[in-house]
């Protein structure tokens, strides 16, 4: 288990175009945005084109599916209300759908291309992107002005229209103390911080989302390469916060990472939130060599397949479960995963 | 209170759902709660089972606002970036211009963060200006432009790329080449301002 690969988990890539002579999203009407669905998903499928590739209407979707898509930030939670004419075109894929390539229809603008990767890669997800927006360039006009870029429903994304976000799982560095000054200089290098998983304002599993805050006034290039050679950095960080914890581990840490691994061992209910902690704490565990018996995971993974829907579909769980009859499964899934006996009673 | 989607409209449904202890809220106008994909038709909202039935599947989540100990910078708010005092860039009381297509006044553009359509960004240009240098690298758009766009827009981007590589030149105090850059530079502007003509 490469410590790198736990440390960036995963690379969005995405771009925000909108097409001209329709209104943006926030006043655009029905009529408007359904001829942009249709009009989009016409040029992107014509002549059986991009077979690979599936189209969802979103209100079509049941509530599971959402729900799933949700789960694996294939959709973000605008796409989950106010549901009508929102599309989504994605890249089928036969293997676990921890590499993303999608198009939003009709989310905070017309069209949101975006690309997803496992760990940190961001020309890859780039030059995905690149190839989606070329399939449909040819043949759609986007909003542009010489001066502002890319026209977006907000300002915030105008120019370059490219936000890069990067999943950061740093046990280390927050269990360390260090993490508000970490994000005040990210903030002052111009990043956004805030939680991955949950609601903003807190830290699931140690894992934080890192996303350029500019995208007007430079090259694509130039904040690729910022933002790569930030990353670079956090990779040091907990490196060098790892090593000064292994020097001479607090009481408090090992606390906390035994904890986990009893409970992971002994329990019979896990809920979502609850297991990426565990996990998480496993692996800074595994990392610091207290704990030696658990077999090499991927975090990133298991992170997708854990939710809620995400179990209801894989393991073709009834459609309504009991909250506890998912977390049994959840518990038996990372046990599994981890190689971890259950004690025995 | 302002609907939480549209943001112009006032909230009269207020929907709070409590499960678990966890509170979850949601403050809407009559509109919106109309577009929400499960009440459609004006005859279930006289039904009040009804609606609390379709109401307990909504699954939205809106966060309180007041977030203790916010140590996140999360995502960037366009509002943040307004300026604190309005003497000189009163963005509301500029309430004379309004984008002929979409409606939309500074007001309203203070209020959702969020400009109504691409013209809004002609008519709105000299306000948005200053806000833009604040949040981005500038207001110079350099980088990919689109395959369909203008002749005028293709020269200028040709003209930044060569004003980029004439500062790398300077740099490295490449001035032969950089003399050269200039050159082409001066031309490709001469061409642009005949175009405009």
């Amino acid at each position: 288990m490469s410590q790198n690969n736990q440390v960036i988990l995963s690379t969005r890539v995405r771009v925000s175009r909108n097409l001209t002579g329709y209104k943006f999203n926030s006043v655009s009407t029905n009529l408007e945005k359904k001829e942009i669905l249709n009009l989009v998903k016409s040029i992107f499928f014509d002549n059986n084109k991009n077979s690979d590739f599936e189209f969802y209407n979103i209100s079509r979707l049941s509530k599971i599916q959402r729900q799933f898509f949700l789960e694996r930030h294939i959709l973000s939670p605008e796409m989950t209300y106010k549901l009508n004419f929102k599309g989504l075109i994605l890249k089928k894929s036969k293997k676990s759908l921890d590499e993303v390539l999608s198009i939003l229809i009709n989310e905070e603008d017309h069209l949101k291309i975006q690309s997803i990767v496992a760990g940190l890669d961001i020309e890859k997800a780039y030059k995905n992107v690149v190839v989606m927006e070329k399939l449909l360039e040819r043949r759609l006009k986007f909003a542009y002005d010489k001066d502002f870029g890319y026209l977006t429903s907000s300002p915030v994304n105008l120019g370059t229209a490219l936000r890069i976000s990067i999943a950061v799982h740093i046990p280390a560095i927050i269990i360390s103390g260090k993490v508000e000054e970490f994000i005040k200089k990210l903030n002052k290098i111009g990043c956004m911080v805030k939680g991955f998983l949950g609601e903003n304002s807190e830290v699931i599993g140690n894992i934080l989302l890192v996303a350029n805050q500019m995208s007007l006034g430079k090259y694509e290039k130039q904040f690729i390469e910022e933002m790569n050679a930030i990353c670079l950095n956090i990779i040091d960080e907990e490196k060098e916060a790892l090593e000064e914890l292994k020097k001479d581990i607090p009481l408090i840490v090992e606390d906390s990472v035994m904890r986990s691994y009893g409970i992971l061992t002994n329990a019979r209910l896990l809920s979502y939130y609850e297991a990426i902690d565990f996990i998480s704490m496993i692996n800074l565990g595994i990392d610091l060599g207290l704990i030696k018996d658990v077999k090499p995971f991927n975090l990133y993974n298991l992170i997708n397949i854990l939710g809620d829907s995400n179990l209801i579909i894989n393991f073709k769980l009834k459609l309504e479960p009991d909250s506890d009859e998912l977390d049994k499964v959840r518990m038996d899934v990372v046990r599994e995963k981890l190689a971890i006996k259950k004690l025995k009673k | 209170m302002l609907c939480e989607f549209c943001k112009r409209n006032e909230a009269i449904v207020h929907l709070i759902k409590v499960v678990n202890g966890k509170t979850e809220r949601l403050n809407l106008c009559i509109n919106c709660l109309k577009e929400v994909d499960i009440l459609q038709s004006d005859e279930l909202l006289s039904d009040l089972n009804a609606i609390l039935e379709k109401i307990l599947q909504i699954d939205i989540k809106v966060s309180d606002k007041k977030q203790e100990g916010k140590i996140f910078n999360s995502t960037v708010n366009f509002n943040d970036f307004l300026p604190v005092n309005d003497k000189e860039n009163d963005l509301a009381n500029n309430s004379n211009k309004k984008c002929s297509v979409c409606g939309f006044d500074l007001k309203t553009i203070k209020a959702t963060g969020k400009v109504g359509c691409e013209n809004c960004y002609n008519v709105f240009r000299t306000d948005l200006t200053p806000i833009l240098n604040k949040i981005h690298a500038g207001t110079k758009h350099i980088g990919k432009i689109p395959i369909k766009t203008s002749k005028a827009a293709k020269l200028v981007k040709e003209i930044r790329d060569l004003e980029y590589k004439l500062k790398q030149e300077v740099m490295v105090e490449n001035f032969e080449e950089a003399a050269k850059l200039r050159d082409t530079i001066k031309k490709l502007k001469k061409r642009l301002s005949i175009g405009k003509k």
